[in-house]
């Protein structure tokens, strides 16, 4: 049951991009057109999944018994790029029609925070094993949820009369803080359904 | 053959100078880190659960061995002379691990206050175990008092609704009475 | 092309983040307070002037193939250096910052003017250029800090300016805010410049 609680919060309340202000630039690059944000968002649940099953071992089996929990920085962005570039190749030999749909995304991925952030993030929060596996799938989730909807407005804005000076990028941006600002009223379900659980 | 041979060699080249200039780094900067978390995270609550004591407690802490555990333990003095210990334990509260630091005044063995150094509990309803109205409860406390394990000692009511976080923070309580005697022990030792 | 013009394209021109839209999610997330802003802002300019020096000096020696790993490794390795100093000397302000400092690592400024700028020029360019862009990314960070906490807080650096009945906007120091006060400082740069 606490994992619906963790689900919900991570999609809904403590959204990767609308609240923890993660994975900001590919949410700006990619939500002009809906066919790519949904592309990028499928790769970002792929890989932040297995990139997050993959730090949480490097820390815990090899940074941590060896004491080099300070080197965690460094650690995670090689595994990471290794292993965007290691999918890559991957999809490319043995899923081909997977690597033509996802394949341009992949490398966009290495730099985007949000997977690096999540990795980090279960770590500081000390999360078990199937919590941070939980909370990774969910955090994509959220980031592909938000993706889709602002991909929509944006599709509907090129056929908007913008303020010249707001085109592009800006009026992105408001629409993305009014988004937020809809998700703010989420705060504090968690809470309540946490305290309903458990009575 | 020659570029990827030459390829590896830069970057493992790179990879072993950047570690070794970290870890020489780390070195240098270990101790300020360990000074300025304890001064940050733990030294105001350690400060206020032995409050009125008058020398530096971060300066004069030690580190105890109490049954093959790492404890750190800090040491309030009043005119000179040793007059309370403070230690952390852990409890289980509804979130995840409760840590509480307990201070003792160690002529009268009763309890000088109770503080909360990090939880997992729900803000606005768990969370409410960290405020002064609950924490306040237990100071004067004798050790002697009997915690049942579920429930808080003496007249101590869990807080409506976070019940579960009450109870992590006595559970802790508990663990840190059972230990005080061997510690008091150890510090009067030194 | 002058040395002083690669200092001062960072402060215009290709301004970050207006006019490069790059590196945005610590724009949104530590412009809280100007303070928290102009924090982060040195962070990245120490990065990225060092980054940017170590960069171009080791050019002619990293194969093409492995350059982004090694620019990659260096920049983590500078990141790391103001992981550790900030948690030595400026607590507080680690805290606050959490984990948006190991996150410079990905910030794409930084590899992407370690590989548009850096492997292509020498090590004094290249430092102009890093200390230039860098200084922009501050400036900006600490105004848009500054505007989000005057409006959201009350306050400007921690000290109160407002008048005693302002009711601060709460939401601007929210995530909310950081979208919306973006979106419009972007806005206005652009009508400016279109003006120009």
């Amino acid at each position: 049951m606490e994992y619906i609680v963790l689900i919900i919060s991570a999609v809904l309340i403590k959204n990767i991009l609308l609240a923890e202000y993660l994975g900001n630039c590919p949410f700006l690059g990619t939500s002009k057109r809906m066919d790519t944000a949904v592309g990028m968002g499928l790769s970002v649940i792929f890989v932040m999944t297995i990139a997050t099953a993959v730090t949480y071992w490097v820390q815990y089996k090899v940074l941590n018994p060896l004491g080099l929990g300070y080197l965690q920085t460094i650690a995670f962005i090689l595994v990471i790029a290794a292993l965007v570039q290691f999918v890559e190749m991957f999809l490319r030999k043995f899923a081909p029609p997977l690597y033509q749909a996802l394949g341009i995304f992949l490398p966009l991925i290495t730099t985007n925070c949000a997977v690096l952030g999540t990795a980090i993030l279960c770590i500081r929060r000390e999360q078990t094993f199937p919590e941070a596996i939980v909370f990774a799938i969910a955090s994509a989730s959220g980031f592909t949820l938000a993706l889709i909807l602002l991909a929509g407005i944006r599709e509907r804005l090129e056929i908007s009369d913008v303020p010249k000076a707001l085109r592009g990028t800006a009026i992105g941006l408001i629409m993305a803080g009014l988004m937020s600002l809809a998700f703010f009223g989420f705060v504090g379900v968690d809470g309540s359904l946490k305290a309903l659980l458990h009575n | 053959m020659k570029e990827i041979v030459q390829m590896i060699v830069v970057l493992s080249v790179i990879c072993t100078i950047c570690g070794v200039a970290l870890s020489g780094f780390r070195n240098m900067t270990a101790d300020r880190i360990e000074n300025q978390v304890l001064m940050n995270v733990q030294g105001p609550k350690v400060k206020l659960v032995l409050e009125g004591a008058e020398n530096d407690l971060i300066a004069d802490r030690k580190n105890l061995s109490v049954n093959d555990e790492q404890l750190l333990l800090f040491i309030g003095k009043k005119q000179g002379k040793d007059w309370a210990i403070a230690y952390e334990t852990v409890g289980q509260g509804f979130g995840g691990d409760l840590k509480v630091m307990v201070g003792y005044d160690i002529e009268q063995n009763n309890l000088t206050g109770v503080q909360i150094i990090s939880h997992k509990e729900t803000p606005g309803i768990g969370s409410r175990v960290t405020e002064n109205q609950f924490t306040k409860r237990f100071k004067g406390l004798h050790i002697d008092i009997e915690i049942d394990p579920n429930q808080c000692p003496g007249d101590i009511d869990a807080i409506s609704g976070a019940t579960y976080s009450s109870k992590g923070v006595c559970e802790a309580l508990r663990k840190s009475i059972a230990l005080y005697p061997e510690i008091r022990k150890q510090a009067l030792a030194n | 092309m002058g040395l002083s013009k690669e200092f001062t394209k960072g402060l215009w021109n290709e301004l970050p983040p207006f006019r490069l839209v790059l590196g945005l999610c610590p724009v949104l997330a530590v412009t809280k307070s100007a303070e928290t802003g102009l924090g982060m802002g040195l962070a990245v300019i120490f990065v990225l002037t060092c980054s940017n020096m170590l960069v171009s000096s080791l050019r002619n020696v990293i194969p093409r193939k492995v350059r982004i790993a090694s620019f990659i490794v260096i920049i983590a390795t500078f990141v790391v250096v103001v992981e550790l100093t900030a948690q030595a000397f400026f607590y507080p302000i680690y805290e606050k910052l959490g984990i948006f400092i190991p996150l410079i690592v990905v910030n794409c400024i930084i590899l992407g003017r370690a590989e548009a700028f850096a492997s292509r020029n020498g090590v004094i360019p290249s430092a102009l250029d890093g200390l230039g862009i860098g200084t922009g990314f501050t400036l900006s960070l600490t105004v848009l800090g500054g505007i989000r906490e005057i409006l959201g807080n009350g306050t400007i650096f921690g000290a109160e300016i407002m008048w005693s009945s302002f009711r601060p906007f709460t939401f601007m120091v929210e995530a909310p805010g950081a979208f919306l006060s973006l979106g419009l400082l972007l806005g206005i740069m652009n009508a400016f410049s279109k003006s120009n």
